[in-house]
Parts: C-alpha cells; structure tokens; sequence
C-alpha cells in the first residue's frame, strides 16, 4: 500500500450527502466590513490611504495620459524616468518619450507598472493574474510599483476579486506596500518587495475594449 | 407569598477557608425571599480530580454531589468554577451514561452562581448597604467564559452606598490561580499574579473584589507577600452587608 | 539557551529560564501584546465577529468530515493544471520527496519562505543532511538561520530577539550590513544580503496557508514579498502542506481569509495573498516549469480518529499564544516543541509523544481565553483536559498527585469523615500562621515560595453552620 492508499484508506466517509450542496450552504451570506456600495471609489481610496496600506494614489481621464502621470510620480520621487513595463497591448498606445523602458525587470529595478484587473474597495487591494501579457516578478522585485486600475474595475468585496473558470498560473491581491514586523514588533516597509505603491486610476475605458 | 427554595452548595475551599462567604450568601438569598437549605451530603463538587484527568474520581465525586442536590429547586454556588463545574462539566462527565446523564443535567439546568442567581432569578438589588471605599473587580475566568458573569456582579454593588469602582486594567486577564496549576507550576503562576498584583496597586483601589475565593486567595496572598495595603473580599460578603467584619487574611 | 541547551532541558527548566530572561519579556510584549491590542481593535469593527466564528467553525468540520473526498478533488484539479502531488504519511516520508525533489532538479540551494510544517517536518534539517544549501528568506526565518534557532512563534519566529541582538547577527553575517542602528537599516541589510541569493536559488520550497479543492490551486498569506521572489524565478516550485489546510472553493478561502489576518496581527489581510495554480503556462514570461505539492499526514489522520478533529480546524493564527498568560510569560522555546502556546499544547502530544511532552497540557490554568479569541472557536481548555485524562489513564502523571487526589477523593466520598477531616487540618493550618497569615506551608511549598495563604477560620462554615442551627 503506498502513501496516498494508505491516508485516502483512515478518512474513508460513509456519509451519503450531497458534499457540494452542504459546502455552498456554510457560506450563505458570509459576514464581512461594511463597504458603502454607492461610492466604492471612495471606500477603496480610504483603504489605499490606511497607514497599514500606504498606497499613494493619482487620476488619469484616458490611457494617453498615462506616462504623464507617471513622470508626475517618478520626478517626485527623484527617480529617473526609467520604467518597466509589461507587453499588454492596452499601453500600445501610450507617448513614452522620454523614457527608457524595458521589459525585464532587474533585482534592483526602481520602476514597474502593472494593470490590476480589479480594485477591492473591502480592502484597498489590487487583483492581478499572470499571462502572455503580464508577467508576475516584476511587481516584486521593483522599489516602486505603479499599477494602472480603471474606476470601473472597482467592486465592493473580496468575493469577487477571483476569476470564474480555469484558472492562471497565478492569481494575486496585492494590500498595500511590502512590510515586516519580524524585528521586536515594528513595522517598516520594504522588506523584500516594493517599499512604494502608486496606484493611477484611469476614469475612461481602455482602448479597443471591444476588440478585447 | 411562596418562598424559592434554594440549596446551597458551599464549595470545599469556602468551607475549609473562608466561612464567611457562604454565610454572606445565606443573607443575601434570605433578603431576597429565598428559604436557604444547606445540604448534609455535600462536600468537594470534584474540580481538582476533573481538572487532573483523574475522570474516577471526579465521577465519583459527582454523582455525590448530584445525589445531595437534585432534590431542591434551585442549587446556588459562590464561586463561578465551582459553579461551572457542575453547570458545564457534570454533563459532559455522564455523556454516555444513560442513567446519570439526565440527572447530571438536571441538576446543572438549576445551579446558579450566587451573584448571576439573585440578579437574574431573584432580580434583587442590596438595600441600606453602606461601604465608603474605592474598590476594583477582578473577572475570575470560570464564571466569565463558562457562566457569563459579568455584568451582575457589578449590577449588584452599584446599590452600595459610598462604594466607588473603579476599573482593573486586564480585569478579564487570568490571575494565574488555576487551581492545581499555581502549585504544579509555581514560578508561571507567581510571574502571573505578580502582573496582575501589579494592576490591581495601579487601580489605587482600597479593596478588591472577586467572585472565586481561588483567585482572591492568589491575589491576597500576592498582594500581602509584596506589602500591599489593598483588602480582599468575595464580592458577596459587601453586597450581603458583611463588608464591615475581617478582609481575607484579616481573620486573627 | 542554545538549540542544544533547550533540547537536553526539562519543561520546568526550559520556564525557569525563560522566567528569568527580562529580554524575553519585553520581546514577547511588543509582539503578543501588540497583536492582542490590535486584534480587538480589528474585531470591534467587524459587523458579526462571533458569527463569522461559527461560520469558520462550520467550514472546517465540514472539510475535516470529507477530508478524503476533499484530498482527491484537490489531487485531480492538481494534477489538471499541470502540478504533481505527492503523499507523505509521515515526516521522514515528506523530507525525502522533497529531498529527492531537490536532486533530481540538481538544486544546490533553495530558497524557502517561512512554513511551520517545514518546520514540523524537520526540513532545515533533512536538507542539510543531504547537502543541500539552504536560504531561508522571511526576515524572521533568517533571523533564526543566522543564529542556529528555532522558531518561538508561528507568526513572528524571530520574537524572541531583540534588535540589538539582531544588529550583532547582521553585522556579524551580512556582506554589506548596515551602519544606522535602526530596524530599518537592518531590514534594508537584509534585503541585499538575501536578493541574488533568492534569485538565484534552483528551488523554492513553501507551504501553503490554504489548498483550494475546486481549483487545485495552493495559496500563501505574507507580507515581506520573499515568497514570490522565491518561488515564481526558481525553475522548481515545491509545496509542503498539512492535509487539513484543505478549503471547499476560493468563496470559503475568502471566510478563512478575513479571519486570517484579523485574529493574527488586526489587520485586513497581508501584504501579498497569492494563489498558485499549477506551474507557468505556455507564454508565461516568469514562473516554474514544475511545481510539485506534498500532502502530508504526521498525524492528522490519526488526530481525527482520537477525539482530537476539532484541533485540525486550526488556521495558524497565533491568537491562542497571544491571548494566552502562559505563553505571555514564558515565551515560544519554553514549549520546547515546533508549535507552542495552546495550540502547540494540543499538538506536541501528537507529534512527539505525550510522555515526552505531558507538561504542555498541565502547564494551563484552564482559563478559556484561547478558545474565546479562536476564530475558528477550537474547544482548546477541553482538548488539554482530554490529553489531562489520557496521561493519567497512562500513569504518567507524578505519584504525589495520584496518592493526593485519591486521599482528597476518598475522603470526600464520606461526608462524615470529610467534617471531621476539614475540622481537623483548619485547626492544624492555623497553628502556622501569624496574624492573619500562613508563610510557609509545608506540602504546599509551591504556593508559599511566593504568596502568602491566609489562616482559615477557626471552624469550617459546615461546623458553625450545624451549631447555628442546632444540629
């Protein structure tokens, strides 16, 4: 008898009920923090400004003006307009001049910028998945992450950051800056991942939506 | 008007070592309408052998206890452990036991913690009671988490003129009592109650309070080996109108 | 004292010392106490707390009921994704998978975030048997790497160090320590030294916070970032789980979660909630072209069949430990086990015999405020009072207490010899004391060494009760 025999075989379950059926009967309407459903803008960018989260935010009205406001943020941190950025056809369109851009990301990269699918206003966190599209370790490895969140893509609830169907290699919510408290209890930020999170909240849609 | 009649289940450590209490209880029930009877056949309700996992012996003890209270209306205990044991733990010692199962509960369904009994049941309040002191309240943990008692202690002292309470800081925090473990583990348990000694002196409080005379004697006997000028009694003896007589270790 | 020191020491002496260490104590409150103060803030403001308990209760007694059905859901959605699964009935078996693992991908380091069950397993240790270098990156975990520890807390490992003491290790150990004396520098030193050498690590081992049935996918809760920079370059991924972290769907994941983090520091979640599902996909720029998941058992299966189920809805916390005023006092090496506070004193029974660990359930003043903070209300004072029951079925408990029990029993059973016994000792007690209190008692030295007892009255209430009324 091998291993997994022999475990399987000490939780044999006589029961005859329907498993699936009891599982979706626990969750019913799970407790969870009041979110004010009619301005979820508003209670996501509460949450991004909580120390625990300490996110800076800044608002774009289209795609175009997206490396304006990221020069905005990096000239202000007194870092060089030097960016990597993910191949996701939705930035084709952007002006980059004047920056240097690259695809992958360095151990000490200083930039990166990524597209969440969705913003979590219960929590301030962002929701990413890996793809052709969107590789995962930059926004790791990167001091400052820029991530990219249309307003729309605002839900209320952690229900809903995860996606339906066959799932990617990885799926990730991000809350907030890099941090420990491993050393007698206190906080500070930048452990190993980002110290800086900007998150640029594109009021207008993403070009060629209906081509998507 | 028909008197409750009411058996008192005085508890071995209230018996040995600080009479007192139980007395303090018989007065206030009276006051509060109650016919209090003392059964012979009590003696220890069998925490320090359940607490031991020596469950023999704490059946054993238990179906005495049983035995001597099932025939009274109600059965009411000044201390929340004691009380938690027959209360929570009596049934779970007869969980498969057909014949004493139902008298376990039974007797459990009708035993009260003396304070959590004459402010729910009896819905008393102590009348002409004068105690001009600062006093602070110590949560002893059986009657909290097992019995809920909480709100009626202090529900209770409030009526007592020239009484100020004053909060303890951690008044829900364990006083490192324990039963058997402040003398299987004494260093531990010392390290506890010296913290909570510590708050209790924080408080400036003149007198503490309790509702298990295991924690008070712990907190006392703490208090008095460091200097502490701070008296100790059983809440009831106060609400009873004996807080004027001798604190614990006041007894010459 | 050292791992060595701490290994060889009874429990009494492991307490001794800890009891000792005025550094420990104030490790232990800024982390314990910390926790516990942020915890209630985190509760108070969360609509339906102790429903949201009953809820998490609910959904692991289901999982731990249908564990079987559970495991092969999870295998076959695995296994779907491209993951493979491997089963390890104890913690030997699961070290050598995973060493077997390392060899075949030729690794000569790994990289690996933190894992109590790693830990359990004995995984630093197996991997160091087999020459394999490891690279421990959570800042605590390499905390404790650096000084030949082991793990005194479940969240925070480290705990028990202050920073000076970590500023010598760091200076000691890093190549580019750092100058200022502040915990930021020495987090920034930390970051260098640990950077190439997560990168360039052939293998990355974790655990898993969370297995999700319906997808196959394994999750991790952090907040550093260590564990993706370790685990997504590497070109193996390797996964160590408890069979129980098992969750129906990623709907009851986000229950757990909301509990997770709230009853662990007070915050909403961590930093980084990551759901790895498989290794990468074609066209993934980053990720690992294997990754392999180890059930393992070491216990569990027999934990259900002993009474013990309720204890496998535990969810790795650290609430119990730092509500708990044992565990407050003594700290985590005390317990002298991988898990400590109440709840490793449910499971260092299970996983190192209960002889050998009898003190850790007897070391508790059964006051409940563990399972009051449990978020998945764990019966903890029951369990311990269960493990109370069986070490003195085995006779393992000290003869004084059985010969005293027994002599308190059988007395106690005869009311009338009982009067006259109680008459008799408070009579005998008073003649120790002075005033209204006793100093020393004999057989009862453990009380007196540090409190005073009080003179009990000079008859028993059942004495003065019988005169008054005439009996």
């Amino acid at each position: 008898m091998n291993a997994r025999e022999a475990i399987l075989g000490r939780l044999k379950d006589d029961s005859d009920i329907d498993i699936a059926a009891e599982a979706a009967a626990l969750l019913g309407t799970p407790e969870r923090p009041t979110v004010d459903g009619a301005h979820v803008e508003a209670e996501f960018l509460a949450r991004l400004a909580l120390p625990s989260v300490s996110a800076s935010h800044d608002v774009i009205e289209t795609i175009f003006d997206l490396p304006a406001a990221v020069a905005r943020y990096l000239d202000a941190q007194g870092e060089a307009r030097a960016l990597c950025l993910p191949p996701d056809p939705r930035l084709a369109g952007c002006d980059w001049s004047g920056f240097a851009l690259h695809q992958d990301a360095a151990p000490d990269e200083a930039a990166a910028l990524a597209i969440a699918r969705k913003g979590i206003a219960e929590t301030g966190s962002l929701v990413f998945e890996t793809s052709p599209q969107a590789p995962m370790l930059p926004n790791f490895l990167t001091l400052h992450h820029l991530v990219l969140l249309r307003v729309a893509d605002i839900t209320p609830w952690l229900e809903e950051a995860p996606l339906a169907g066959p799932q990617p290699r990885a799926h990730y919510w991000i809350t907030g800056v890099s941090g420990t408290t491993d050393i007698e209890g206190t906080y500070v930020r930048g452990a190993h991942g980002p110290r800086f999170l900007h998150v640029i909240l594109l009021r207008g849609d993403f070009p060629h939506m209906s081509e998507q | 008007m028909t008197q409750s009649k009411v058996a008192l289940f005085v508890t071995c450590l209230v018996d040995m070592m600080r009479p007192r209490i139980g007395f303090a209880a018989i007065r206030a029930l009276e006051a509060a309408g109650c016919d209090v009877v003392v059964p012979e056949g009590q003696t220890c309700c069998g925490q320090p052998a359940l607490n031991s996992g020596d469950t023999d012996h704490a059946i054993a003890l238990a179906k005495q206890t049983i035995v001597a209270l099932e025939p009274y209306e109600a059965v009411v205990v000044p201390s929340g452990s004691c009380g938690g044991t027959i209360r929570c733990h009596y049934p779970e010692l007869f969980e498969h036991d057909p014949e004493w199962l139902p008298r376990a509960q039974a007797v459990a369904a009708k035993t009260w913690e003396i304070m959590a009994y004459l402010d729910e049941i009896s819905g008393w309040k102590p009348e002409g009671v004068q105690v001009d002191a600062k006093a602070t309240y110590h949560d002893s943990c059986s009657g909290l988490r097992e019995l809920g008692v909480k709100a009626q202690p202090r529900r209770l002292l409030k009526p007592i003129a020239g009484l100020e309470l004053t909060p303890l800081a951690g008044e829900e925090t364990c006083c490192g009592f324990g039963g058997t473990f402040c003398v299987k583990y004494p260093a531990i348990s010392n390290a506890i109650v010296g913290e909570k000694a510590d708050a209790i002196e924080a408080t400036g409080a003149d007198l503490l309070l309790a509702g298990d005379l295991g924690c008070l004697m712990n907190m006392a006997g703490k208090l008095n080996r460091q200097g502490s000028k701070v008296r100790a009694f059983h809440a009831i003896e106060l609400i009873a109108g004996m807080g004027d007589g001798p604190a614990i270790g006041e007894e010459a | 004292m050292s791992g060595a020191q701490a290994e060889a020491a009874s429990f009494k002496d492991r307490a001794d010392a800890a009891l000792a260490d005025r550094i420990l104590k104030v490790a232990v409150e800024r982390t314990a106490g910390t926790a516990e103060a942020k915890r209630a803030v985190a509760v108070d403001a969360f609509p339906d707390f102790q429903a949201a308990r009953t809820r998490a209760a609910a959904i692991k007694d289901h999982v731990v009921a249908h564990l079987g059905h559970y495991l092969e859901q999870f295998e076959a959605n695995a296994t779907a994704a491209g993951a493979k699964v491997h089963w390890a009935r104890t913690a030997d078996e699961a070290c050598a998978i995973v060493i077997a693992l390392c060899k075949a991908a030729k690794a000569k380091s790994v990289a690996r975030s933190k894992s109590m069950l790693g830990e359990e397993i004995g995984l630093p240790h197996a991997l160091a048997e087999a020459g394999i270098g490891r690279v421990e990156t959570d800042l605590a975990e390499h905390i404790i790497q650096l000084a030949d520890e082991r793990p005194s807390h479940i969240i925070w490992p480290a705990m028990h160090k202050t920073r000076e003491q970590v500023s010598a290790l760091f200076k000691a150990k890093h190549r580019t320590p750092h100058e200022e004396e502040t915990i930021a520098a020495m987090a920034e030193s930390a970051r260098r030294e640990l950077r190439t050498q997560m990168l360039g690590a052939d293998v990355g081992i974790s655990g898993a916070n969370f297995l999700i049935a319906d997808t196959g996918a394994i999750c991790t809760v952090t907040n550093e970032g260590n564990a993706e920079l370790s685990l997504v370059p590497p070109r193996v991924h390797i996964v160590t789980a408890g069979i129980e972290k098992i969750v129906p769907s990623m709907p009851h994941a986000v229950h757990m979660l909301r509990m997770l983090a709230r009853s662990a520091t007070g915050a909403a979640l961590t930093q980084y909630t990551t759901f790895y599902t498989g290794p990468k996909r074609p066209g993934d720029r980053d990720g690992p072209e294997e990754m392999h998941i180890v059930l393992v058992d070491n216990g569990r299966t027999q934990m259900r069949e002993d009474g013990l189920a309720e204890m496998l809805r535990c969810i790795r916390c650290g609430a119990c430990m730092n509500h708990c005023v044992v565990f407050r006092q003594i700290g985590g090496h005390a317990y002298g086990g991988t898990y400590p506070g109440p709840m490793g004193a449910v499971l260092t029974p299970v996983l190192d015999g209960l002889k050998q660990s009898r003190d850790l359930p007897n070391a508790c003043t059964m006051n409940g405020k563990c399972q009051e903070v449990c978020p998945v209300r764990i019966p903890l004072p029951t369990l311990l009072r269960g493990w109370r029951e069986k070490s003195w079925r085995e006779g393992l408990e000290p003869q004084s207490l059985r010969a005293g029990l027994s002599l308190w029993a059988w007395v106690a059973t005869r009311p009338r010899l009982y009067r006259m016994g109680t008459s008799m000792a408070v009579r005998a007690m008073r003649l120790l004391g002075s005033k209204g209190w006793i100093s020393k008692l004999p057989l009862a030295g453990g009380w007196t060494r540090y409190r005073d007892m009080p003179k009990p009255a000079a008859q028993t209430f059942m004495e003065q009760y019988r005169k008054e009324n005439g009996r």
